[in-house]
């Protein structure tokens, strides 16, 4: 509640009439002592301008039409020039419904009539501040909302900057990656990690869930892998030790499916643990391919003290591995149908098998063609390792 | 998506129908949690009616699981179809929570 000095609104009356101000404060003068009504006092359109560019915190002009110097409906026209957030209540003549439409067709809030009735008048800038105070209120709601969209794409950048975008050039391979987020951020992952010996760490993952929570949750996943996957040679003892560390604090049980491998190039041969994610796709060169087979895992996060399993497979010259979140399997077109593991291997039944850019490029190009319209609420990922041909 | 819950004693048998996906996974975590009080000894899930659960739904029933254990009250999920068998099967699921062909069968173990 504001007090006499600090009043909750400020009135600014615009009139010629000089009894007008004596009789306001009068009627008025139980709103002016408990604060809650402020009064200022202006003789025609060009002092009413003159306060509102001294005092910022008017929020109601109270402006008779017919004035020397300025009249009412032109200080209507200036008065967005001065003050944006203000309503303003026009005084006419009774039935003088020219001068009112135009009042209004130049932004007046409302309007009362001459003789002032000072009941019908306190009505009126009651509605008056409750509009303001609503539009306010929105505004603020808005500007909130703006600046959590900004947030957003803050962490939109940091996300998606954190995902590899430049791939290792090995000798007889090649890897490539890519994400779209179904929201502003998502709990998708992928990664590609430079070890010794020309050894490539491949890692894609999936946070259960989506948007913000998924996404922090993801961060400190992906954190964790890299640094497990620099120090340990096993993948199984990898998702073991980021499995043990994620327990440590998850009270929303969140979990995270991820697939980890490390390929060797000198020998072909990819040995893989998995978390829980849904296998990775081996095609070969003459169109055929089969998923890789699971080692027995679990997602990370679930429970701590897991042992992992993990497997090796020796890949062959021109061999094509997709790796994939299941965003692009279980991707819905309008018709509520899946797109399917089926659909992933039928890109590449003719030979020949594409890079591993093309590949990633066209099972996502394959995955928007198909849900087409339909809403997709999950995350896309897809990253590939080609072996070179012979 | 939708929660019919049962008691056969003791027992609470809660039957959901439908999809549960990160759209609606949180109001599946407020009828699966709302639907268990104190006085049960065991929980059925009975998923002979889903037609599909995303990783968010996993999650859910993860943390019914979890909270679960700590009150000591044992958890079992039975009659999944073979593709919500398949999404249990990859994450590992099948691994930590008990999966029965039947309700029959669930109900037996949880006596």
């Amino acid at each position: 509640m504001g007090d006499r000095d600090h009043p909750d609104y400020k009135i600014l009356v615009v009139d010629d009439e000089p009894d007008l101000e004596r009789l306001v404060r009068q009627r008025m003068r139980r709103h002016i002592r408990k604060g809650k009504y402020g009064f200022e006092f202006a003789g025609n359109g060009v002092e009413a301008l003159e306060v509102l560019t001294e005092k910022t915190d008017i929020d109601i002009v109270l402006s008779d039409i017919n004035m020397p110097k300025m009249d009412g409906l032109t200080l209507l026209q200036q008065i967005p020039e001065v003050n944006s957030d203000l309503r303003s209540v026009i005084v006419s003549a009774y039935g003088d419904m020219e001068n009112i439409r135009t009042a209004m067709n130049r932004g007046a809030f409302d309007f009362v009539t001459k003789p002032i009735d000072f009941t019908d008048l306190e009505v009126t800038i009651e509605r008056t501040l409750r509009h303001l105070d609503e539009w306010r209120a929105a505004l603020a709601s808005r500007d909130k909302l703006v600046a959590i969209q900004n947030e957003l794409d803050v962490a939109t950048k940091i996300q998606q900057s954190i995902l590899p975008d430049t791939f290792p050039h090995v000798d007889g391979c090649e890897v490539y990656g890519c994400m779209h987020a179904a929201r502003n951020v998502g709990g998708d992952f992928f990664d590609v990690i430079n070890l010794d010996a020309g050894r490539i760490g491949l890692a894609v993952a999936d946070v259960s869930d989506k948007g913000v929570p998924a996404a922090l949750f993801m961060m400190s996943s992906r954190t964790l892998l890299k640094g497990a996957a620099i120090g340990v040679e096993d993948p199984s003892t990898v998702l073991r030790e980021v499995n043990d560390l994620l327990n440590e604090t998850n009270d929303a049980a969140m979990f995270v499916t991820v697939f980890y491998g490390v390929y060797d190039p000198s020998t072909r041969v990819l040995t893989f643990s998995n978390g829980g994610h849904n296998p990775p796709l081996v095609v070969h060169p003459d169109g055929s391919s089969e998923e890789l087979e699971l080692t027995g895992g679990l997602a990370l996060g679930a429970i701590p003290g897991f042992e992992y399993g993990q497997a090796s497979v020796r890949l062959s010259p021109g061999d094509l591995v997709v790796f994939f979140t299941d965003g692009v399997t279980e991707a819905i077109n309008v018709s509520n149908e899946e797109f399917g593991l089926e659909s992933v291997q039928a890109l590449f039944r003719e030979p020949p098998t594409p890079t591993a850019r093309e590949a990633a490029e066209m099972i996502l190009q394959a995955v928007k063609d198909f849900a087409g319209e339909a809403p997709q609420f999950d995350d896309l990922t897809c990253m590939t390792l080609r072996v070179a041909d012979e | 998506m939708n929660v019919q819950v049962e008691h056969h004693d003791k027992v609470l048998v809660a039957r959901v129908e439908g999809r549960v996906d990160s759209s609606n996974s949180q109001d599946f975590e407020r009828q699966l949690q709302g639907a268990i009080g104190e006085d049960v000894n065991a929980v059925v899930i009975d998923l002979g009616q889903l037609a599909y659960i995303s990783s968010a739904g996993l999650r859910v029933v993860l943390l019914v699981a979890k909270t679960l254990g700590q009150r000591n009250v044992s958890i079992s999920l039975c009659a999944l179809s073979d593709p919500v068998q398949s999404v249990f099967e990859i994450s590992g699921f099948n691994r930590i929570i008990q999966i029965y062909d039947t309700q029959a069968d669930a109900l037996a173990a949880a006596g």
